[in-house]
Order: C-alpha cells, then structure tokens, then sequence
C-alpha cells in the first residue's frame, strides 16, 4: 500500500469535524478569514487598478500632439460651459436652501462623495460587482450608493480596508424605488437586478409599473431616482425602460426591464456618495454583524 | 521545508489573478474563468498532505474572498479533494492523468460554487441550469488548459524550493 | 511503458471467467430491469405519471382583478386603486431560527425548573419572538419618528396607544395562517403605507415608508416583498356613505378566460383574496366594478414556492363609474355640516342632500358622523369596527335616517288643503296662541299668535294654527292621500343595474330607506295598536309630526317636485348625459298656477323675512322651507333641524334638503342650524356653475 495513504482516514475525519466546526463558529470568525483573504489580495488589485492606469496613460503618450491638442480645445470649451451651469446651478441651491427654510421641507440627506477608481470587474451570472480602490481607510461604508454622473452605478455590498466591492443595478443583490418618466402622479416603481440568461448581459427590472402608466411617445422613459427611501439622491438617472420588452403584465400591474443608462463594464472612476448621518439600514447591517 | 506550500500560493496567485483578469475582459458575458480546481493537481503529487492542504484551503478562500458566496462553499471541498489527490498519487502519474483529474477537479468545485451563488442568490437552481451547465463545461475545459501553465510554474517553484520528485510507480 | 499492476484485470483462469460472467450476467439482469422499467413509464404509464407530476408541481393561482374607478360628475376621481406593499417572511426559511429560539426558550423553562413544559406553546412562542424581532427590525427601518434628527423640521402628533398593537405580531392570525396555509408566507405587515393607523399620516409618509423599506432592508434573507392593488379613496371621508367601502372576500369574480376545470381540479389552488364591495356604490354597483379574475399557472418548487409562470390569463380591470356627486359641492357640504357642534364640540349627527331639479341627479348626499373607507379596506380592526360602531356612523342619515320632517310638511299640508278646496291662496284664517283639539291645546310657537295668517305670510313664519285648520278641514286621510302623492311612503333610488334576485341590492345604495317610512293613517295606527285615529293625530300630521317618518333625501326629492310643478323625483346617483327630466310616477301637482306661484312666493319670502334668513344669499333668491320637529331622546324632548327648498327661485336648477339631530343640550332650531348649511351649499354650487352672487354684505340681523 502507497505509504502516502496512511492517515488518508484520520484525514477525512479531521476535514469532516472541521466542517462541522466551520458550521458552529460564529459568523464572526468566518466573516474575518474572509476579510483576511480580501486584505490579502488588496495590493495586487491596487497594482492592477495602477497598472490598468499606467496602460492609459501610455496609450495617452502615444497619441498625435495634434490630437491631443484638440481634444484639449474641445474640453476647455466643454470645461467653460459647465462652470456657467455651476454658477447658475449655485444660485438654485441657494434658492433651494431657502425654501426649504420657509416651507421647513424634510432636508434630504447629505452625503459626502469620495471618488475613486475601479480595479477590476467581478461578473457571474448570479452577481455583477466592480472592485473600486477606496476602502475603509477613505471613510467608504457598506450600502452607500455609487454614482458616476447623475447615473447610478449601484451600491457598496462590502467594504475592505482599501478597496470595495461595489453591487452594480443589475445585479440581484440591488434593489432601490424609481419614478417613471411620464407618470404624473409620480407613482413609484421598484427597481431590481436579475440574474442574467446564459452568456447574455444582465438586466434589472423594473416592477409594480401602474397599470395606466404609458410611455412617453418618441423617446424612450428615463428612469430616476425616488429619493424617498433615504439611501439614493432623487433625480439620478437609473437608466431607461426597454421599449422592446414595455408589455407584460403581471397581476395587475406592468413590468419591464431596465437599461442601466451607463455602459456599467466599462467604467473607469465612479463616485461613492457615503451618507454623513447613518441611516437605520446601515444600523441594521451593523448590529447584524456584530451580534 | 514548512513553507513551501505558501510560496507555491503565491506563485500561483498571479495565475489566479489573470483569470480574474480575463473574466473582466469578459466581463459583460457572465463567464467566470474558474482555475482554483486545477490549482491543486501538481502540488498534490509532490507535497505533503498538510501541506496540500493548506494549499487547497488558501486557494479556495482567495476565490471565496470577493464574491458573495457562502464561505467555505469553495475551500473546504477543494480540501477535500486535495486531501484524496495526495492520497491516491498513483492516480497522478502521467500527463493524461492529470489532465484528467484537472478538469474533474475543476468542473466538481465549480459546480459547488455556483449552486452556492445560485442559492445565495436567492435564484431556483433548475431556473438558471443552462448557465451553470454552461459554466461548468467551461471549467472542465479551462481546468485541462490551464494546468499545462500551472504545473510548469509550479513544478519549478517546487524544484526550487527543494521538493521531492514525486515518487515513480 | 512499464505494465502496472493495475492493468493486469483481465481474468486469466476459469473460475475467475465464471465469476466474471456471472458478474457479467447480473450486470445485464440488472440493466434489463432498468430498461424494461424505464419502458413501462414512459410508454405505459406516461399519461399517469405526468398528470401526476403536474398535479404536484403546479399552482393555479387565481389572481383577483383591480375594481373599476369611481369619479364624479366632472371626471374627479372619488376612488382609485393604489400599489400595496406588503412584507411577508417566509417561514420555512425561518424555520431555523424558530428552531433555536425554541430551544433557548426550553432551556430557560427547564432552567426556572417548571414542573410541565409545553413544548406546543413553546414552539408558538418561539415563533412569535422570531417574527417580533424580524418585525422590530422592519419598524426600525420604516419609522422615521424613532430618529429625531432626520426629521426634525415636521413634527407630527401621534397617539402613543396605536403603535403598541400595530407593532406586535398578531398572535391569532399567525395560528389561523400555521392551521391554514403552512406552506405560504406569513403577512408581518399588510401595507407599508399604512402600516398602524395615524402611522403614515399623509400619502407621501407612507410612500416614504415603502421606499425606506426598499431601499433600506436587506435584500437577502427571510423577509420578502410583495405587491399587490389595494383600493383607495384619495379624499378619506369624503361621501363615505355614498361610496362605501370593499371587504376581503374569497368568492373571486369569474375568470377571464376559462381553464380546463377538469384538469384544474387535481391542481393545488392558492386563491389570493380578493376584494368586494361592502356598502354604498361599491356594493350595489359591485357586478359593474369588480372586472374579471386573472389565473396563472405554476410550476412549483419543493418547498412549495412559486416557481416558473407555465401559462396564465391576465386579470381584467372593472368598469369604471362616473357618480352625479359634485366633488365641490359634496366637499362644501360636508364641511359645512361638520361646523355644526354640541357644547362639548363634537359634530351634531346630520345629514345634507342637493339633487338637480329636472334630472333628479344627486350633486351632494353628506352624512355625519362618518368613516374613513380607507381603514375599512383590508381586514377591518375591532377597534376600527368599533369606533365607527360608537360614533353611529354606519348609517347614511340622508337616505336611510327616519325623521318626522316638521314644519318642511307644512308645504304639503297647504297643498292639500288647496286641492280639497277647504282653503285657497288668499284665505286669510285667524290664528291664535293655540287650537283646541278635543281637550289638548295645540300650541304656536309664537306665545301670542300670529294674528291673521293667509298661505304666504304661513310659509314665511312657519304659522302652526293654520296648519291644524287646514289639516282638520282637509282630513287626515287627504294629508296621506297627498304624502302619497309625494312619494313619502316609496323607496328612492332603484337601481336598474341589478335584475332582481342577484344577490345585489336593489337600490343605488344599499339600505336606502325601503323598509320603515310611515304615512301614517288610521289602519296604520291600529296596526300599531295605539288605538283609533283622533282628531289630534291629524294636527300633529299637519305638522309634520306625530306617526310621520321620512328621510332627508325623500324631502330633498319633495322640494325638486315642487319646483317643477310635480309629484315626484326620481333621484338617482349615477350621472348620466342621457338623462331626460321625466320622472316615474310624476303627476302635475294639480294647484292653478296662481296657487302655485303663491306657494313659491311664501317659500321665497321664507328665506327673504321669514324663520330662513339665515340662509339669505344676496344676488341669489331661493325658495326654502324650515322645519324644527321634535323627537324623544332619552325619554326628553330634543330637536331635529330641518330646512328643504330650490335655488334659484325663478328658474330653479338645484333642490336640497338639510337635517341636523340636536341633542337634549344642544339649541337646535330649523333656519338658525340648517340655514348656514343651506348658504354654503348654494354658495359652492353657485361658484361651481358660474353663477355670480352680489358682494357679501353684513348678514341681516
């Protein structure tokens, strides 16, 4: 007999009262070896995150100075346009500000926004997450809302030292409220990733859409951001309904699906928008991990 | 020599990453490019059963560590099966064998982690059968190709570091 | 290549080739029996089989329909149907977490050394401390109050009695739900935007609530989300009698398209409840409303959920209703109702009615006290039940309340003493402090008389003696004849929607006064065993008092008549363009057109000089008639406010009626309670259909 299988038994048996001890311990003890092996793969995320960066810039470099002037005219002229919708748009805020005083309208939250760039993508068909480069350390916090412009990227699923993990709105773990373009009473709907058919790309849907509801003609509804459920903004963009797919009814409501308004796997730098009050979400999360 | 298993982790981690890496690059497919299995085929030939192992366990949690499956899903079957791979060495003796035993490895432990996905994604497992069929065809597949690479970076890590040959029947 | 031991398998002596055939043999016998087992199943007992399969792994859920939309007159919705969110937890997956309480619980138990544990009660407490605790955690999300800081700005007042049961696990449901339908999700709370009562006090609130929930909660885990239409009546109490309320009922409207019933029976059914109208338009027009059901069917998985939608039929939305109410006129009249208060502030119950002369269409039909629809529409609460139960709110005073109508009957008192012709429009009667009937004084309400009193200056101040006159004179049996003639003994409001014998009420509201209206006579009076008629009966039926029993809508429906010179008004509820201003039964009236137009005339100077001042409205002249009748509460004497009439006085366009129940310590008298009533219906009505009143002036004193 193979020398190599003695204790091949005694082997089984301790892997077998491991198991059954894994079980036992408490989430914590799981949840830190998880958090280890996440520390543990951090820096190379953070080298591939600087790498992918360095391989920009060098495709940069080799552009046509021409080129590059160009597309600095174009920005610079972009550039002067935005800062005259700032000035603008500092005025509303103000006015803003000021009747909310008067009407002592409900303020809604404020948050504080910490961008950072995407290391890598993470897509199954039962997840689709990206892997930013901010962490903890930067004052990132689970379930915090990720943006990038006025579009929904989605939400932080798990927060490491100095890097997150980010669940994108098609994915299953999502789940937030929107309005629809063109319903008046600004009734709302509930927006949720599903998991992907094979090798095609994952969608969200979008449910509990009132029967009346019709799209507008022309061009196809946004769909935005309620703001009521105190984790999103309002008037973020989610993403557009798939005309093609505007039709099924379910009990006695419609349902569609959702085309998330940004290219989500190409993106390169998003926005955490981490909330400076705690909402009881957050506290549910936490007290749950620590109990 | 104790450590050689976690060297041989981390020179097998860049080879983890590129299949990270590659699964970004097909990112809006859903494909996941699933190595961990074929990690453990050369190792287990040579190493010392602890020590395979251990091995296994860092692998399997490394996979584990950024992806919302239940922990241990991954890493305590990969133990298991590094367990039964060091046992029955015989099994490893020739290219085809390992081969073989790459892409069986490979396919079991990806068929674990996506039930395990499956379930934590709430989702029925018979609804989405067609994209884990498909995944585990993948990692059968991805298993034979990517031990070739493995075994070479691995097996010269562990002449490296001094391992035993393994054993000629 | 070396040869490894392993190779060498093939059998080389004959025992073992025995063996290996034998091995071979029993191979092939057990292949055989596969095989031939496989062929028997699918070739022969297929059919069985995948009947069987079905039956087990498929669901038929029968999905009920949205009802119909009930709007107003002018296209405002009255009811509407809302999204509602439910939380329900799944309780197989918690069965883990029952199982740990359950035993933490029993430790504690045998730990205070308890002599008998009952693991029965146990296990229900354990299931109730996992659901609680769940139901915390949804509390915690939903309230905003619990967190001062996030809404500082908006303080709200809540009763503190309300949440304490609304937050608790209803323990009797939960066992009806383990006893009944195991294999379902429990319901922790039926509706996130109205999760306790005066939880969510505005619709916003209660959107937050569910948007707090959504995006909030954990997405994972035992607690799901559901959705479904609930009914909803967007202005609360508004006509609340008028537009009733729907109850849960399992008797779904038929399906849309039928499934093989043949079929359909092996299959498990799970039935979502639906709903039914309970009272006012939502039940008497319920076949109209409810639409038809929807079905799906489901494959289902092992532990009983809802998998794969097979087929299904989608349900069809019920038809939608457009009522003759006035959105405005309602709302103006139920606030003018709601002024009218005892000492102790509480609204006095009252009832108001305003219909359209010529089509008899009802423009407003309020009723206080009354109930919010909205806290009836799912499983109505004992309390709920019982406040509205204490209040008296389930009546609809307008169409069901029975009141002796007081001196409003005068007018047809006066009008069958004309057709007797024992009186005419200039008769002048003298008319004392009281009239001697057999040996009772029949008192004025003016200690000195009025003097000479002819019809006019009679409707103006509402002169008691000339009405006993004219009543002793014409006889009681004329007084009936005439009531008759009106239409005080006949129930209101048909309802053509309904052949008889459906199930359904026969009137456009339910109950509405079929059964207890009294035009007394003397059969009447025997019947009652109060013995012979008597010539004092017939002064009090002169004035509207005695045996007489009618509604305000019937009185509404007098006044309209009289405007247009006829006997009865067919109102109706339901607006309708088609309308063409005759109504059933409806005679002349049958006075010369002089007596008429004196009649009209004392009922104008009634609201110019006369006991309805109150109600003046400069720039709008009407006709009006007060009343003030008196009833028994309690033993004591109380009063009931009336005033009927028609506006404008030359042309009229809409008639009303007002009551209004005083209490013993309420100072209750017809023009001077009912008349405000009166001014601010006419006012909204007349805003609503461009009619131009003079600038206000000092009300006259």
């Amino acid at each position: 007999m193979d020398q190599n299988r003695q204790g091949a038994r005694a082997s089984y048996v301790a892997l077998a009262v491991f198991v059954a001890g894994w079980i036992l311990l408490p989430s914590g003890v799981r949840r830190l070896n998880r958090e280890a092996f996440a520390e543990f793969q951090a820096p190379a995320l953070h080298l591939l995150g600087r790498s992918r960066d360095l391989a920009t810039y060098w495709e940069k470099r080799s552009r046509d100075a021409e080129e590059l002037s160009a597309a600095g005219r174009d920005l610079a002229r972009i550039n002067a346009g935005l800062e005259l919708k700032l000035k603008m748009l500092e005025d509303v805020r103000r006015e803003n500000i000021r009747l909310r005083e008067i009407t002592r309208y409900q303020a809604s939250p404020e948050y504080l926004t910490v961008v950072a760039r995407v290391a890598t993508r993470e897509s199954a068909s039962w997840w689709q997450r990206i892997v930013i480069r901010k962490g903890r350390n930067d004052g990132i916090r689970p379930g915090a809302p990720v943006v990038f412009g006025d579009a929904v990227v989605g939400r932080v699923a798990a927060v490491h030292l100095s890097t997150s993990e980010v669940d994108l709105v098609t994915s299953p773990g999502f789940r937030c409220t929107a309005y629809l373009e063109g319903d008046e009473l600004n009734r709302i709907v509930l927006v949720n990733g599903v998991a992907a058919a094979s090798l095609g790309s994952a969608k969200a849907r979008v449910s509990v859409i009132p029967h009346d509801y019709t799209m507008p003609a022309g061009q196809p509804a946004r769909v935005t951001t309620t703001g009521m459920g105190g984790v999103f903004p309002s008037g973020l963009t989610l993403g557009t309904l798939d005309g093609a797919a505007y039709a099924t009814q379910v009990g006695n409501f419609k349902e569609s699906l959702l085309v998330p308004s940004r290219d989500l796997y190409n993106l390169q730098e998003v926005s955490v928008l981490v909330p400076l009050k705690q909402n009881p979400g957050e506290a549910l999360m936490q007290a749950d991990q620590f109990q | 020599m104790g450590w050689a298993w976690l060297f041989l982790l981390l020179a097998t981690y860049p080879w983890l990453l590129g299949a990270d890496l590659a699964g970004d690059a097909f990112a809006t497919s859903g494909l996941v490019f699933f190595v961990s299995g074929a990690v453990l085929i050369a190792p287990c030939r040579r190493l010392r059963r602890w020590q395979c192992v251990l091995l296994a366990a860092g692998a399997g949690f490394l996979f584990e560590a950024r992806r919302p499956i239940p922990d241990g899903l991954l890493a305590l079957p990969l133990v298991g099966f590094a367990v039964f791979l060091s046992t029955h060495r015989a099994w490893l003796r020739s290219t085809p064998r390992m081969l073989q035993a790459a892409a069986a490895v490979n396919a079991l432990a990806c068929l674990l982690w996506s039930a395990g996905a499956a379930h934590e994604a709430d989702l029925p497992l018979a609804a989405r059968l067609g994209q884990l069929a498909l995944q585990v065809f993948f990692a059968t597949v991805l298993g034979a190709v990517a031990l070739v690479p493995l075994a070479l970076t691995q097996n010269a890590v562990m002449d490296r570091l001094g391992v035993p040959p393994p054993e000629q029947p | 290549m070396t040869e490894s031991p392993e190779t060498k398998v093939l059998p080389s002596t004959p025992v073992e080739k025995i063996r290996l055939y034998g091995v071979f043999c029993l191979f092939a016998l057990g292949f055989l029996y596969v095989v031939a087992g496989l062929a028997y199943r699918q070739l022969i007992q297929a059919g069985d089989l995948k009947e069987q399969s079905e039956s087990q792994s498929r669901r038929l859920v029968l999905r009920p329909p949205a009802r119909g939309r009930i709007y107003d007159r002018n296209g405002f919705v009255l009811v509407d149907n809302r999204a509602r969110w439910s939380v329900q937890a799944d309780l197989a997956a918690l069965q883990k977490e029952f199982r740990a309480e359950y035993l933490r619980l029993l430790a504690a138990e045998r730990a205070r050394q308890a002599a008998q544990v009952d693991a029965e009660r146990v296990m229900e407490l354990a299931r109730v401390n996992v659901l609680q605790a769940w139901l915390d955690k949804i509390w915690f999300v939903i309230d905003e109050t619990q967190k001062p800081d996030v809404r500082r700005s908006r303080p709200t007042v809540r009763s503190s009695a309300e949440p304490a049961t609304a937050r608790k696990v209803d323990i009797e449901e939960l066992r009806r739900h383990l006893r009944e339908r195991r294999a379902l999700p429990f319901t922790l709370l039926s509706d996130l935007a109205l999760p306790g009562a005066g939880q969510a006090p505005t619709p916003e609130d209660g959107m937050r609530a569910v948007a707090r929930f959504i995006e909030q909660f954990p997405v994972e885990g035992p607690i799901r989300l559901e959705s479904d239409i609930i009914r909803t009546y967007p202005h609360g109490t508004l006509a609340a009698h008028v537009l009733g309320y729907v109850k849960d009922t399992d008797d779904l409207p038929p399906a849309v398209q039928d499934f093989d019933e043949s079929r359909a029976g092996s299959l498990q059914k799970l039935r979502y409840t639906g709903k039914t109208g309970a009272a006012g338009v939502e039940l008497s027009y319920n076949n109209i409303l409810k639409g038809l059901s929807g079905w799906e069917l489901w494959t289902k998985t092992s532990a009983g959920y809802n998998q794969t939608r097979l087929k299904y039929s989608e349900p069809v939305q019920g038809s939608n209703i457009a009522l003759s109410l006035d959105y405005r006129v309602q709302l103006s009249a139920e606030a003018a109702l709601a002024k009218i208060k005892d000492p102790q502030g509480t609204p006095l119950p009252a009832a108001a009615v305003m219909l359209s002369v010529d089509t008899g269409e009802i423009l407003a039909l309020a009723s206080q006290p009354s109930f919010d629809p909205n806290r009836l529409a799912g499983r109505i609460s004992q309390a709920d039940y019982d406040e509205v139960e204490k209040k008296g709110a389930w009546l609809n005073r307008a169409t069901q309340g029975l009141y002796p109508p007081g001196s409003t009957f005068k007018v047809i008192t006066a009008i069958a003493g004309m057709r007797r012709k024992v009186v005419d429009w200039d008769d002048i009667l003298e008319c004392g402090a009281f009239l001697r009937v057999g040996d009772h004084d029949f008192p004025e309400h003016e200690p000195v008389g009025y003097g000479d009193v002819d019809l006019d200056k009679m409707l103006a101040v509402s002169c008691n003696v000339w009405n006993y006159q004219v009543g002793l004179r014409a006889g009681s049996d004329a007084l009936a004849a005439e009531s008759r003639r009106f239409g005080l003994d006949s129930p209101l409001l048909d309802n053509p929607a309904h052949a008889e014998g459906d199930g359904q009420p026969l009137t456009e509201l339910p109950f509405a006064a079929s059964r207890g209206l009294v035009v007394p006579d003397r059969e009447y009076k025997l019947r009652i065993k109060a013995g012979p008629w008597t010539d004092g009966d017939t002064a009090n039926f002169s004035i509207g008092q005695g045996y007489l029993l009618t509604t305000p809508l019937h009185m509404a429906c007098v006044a309209a008549s009289l405007a247009r010179g006829e006997t009865r008004t067919t109102p109706s509820i339901i607006h309708d363009v088609s309308r063409d201003g005759t109504h059933r039964g409806a005679a002349p009236i049958g006075l010369s057109r002089v007596q008429l137009e004196a009649l009209r005339g004392g009922m104008v100077r009634c609201v110019e000089e006369g006991t309805a001042r109150s109600a003046r409205l400069p720039g709008l002249p009407f006709a009006g008639k007060t009343g003030t009748a008196e009833y028994f509460k309690k033993g004591q004497v109380a009063h009931l406010a009336w005033m009927i009439g028609y506006a404008p006085a030359d042309n009229p366009s809409v008639a009303f009626a007002v009551l209004v129940e005083g209490q013993l310590d309420t100072d209750t008298w017809g023009g001077k309670t009912a008349g405000p009533v009166v001014r601010e219906m006419l006012e909204s009505w007349a805003a609503v259909n461009g009619v131009r009143l003079a600038p206000a002036e000092p009300p006259a004193r």
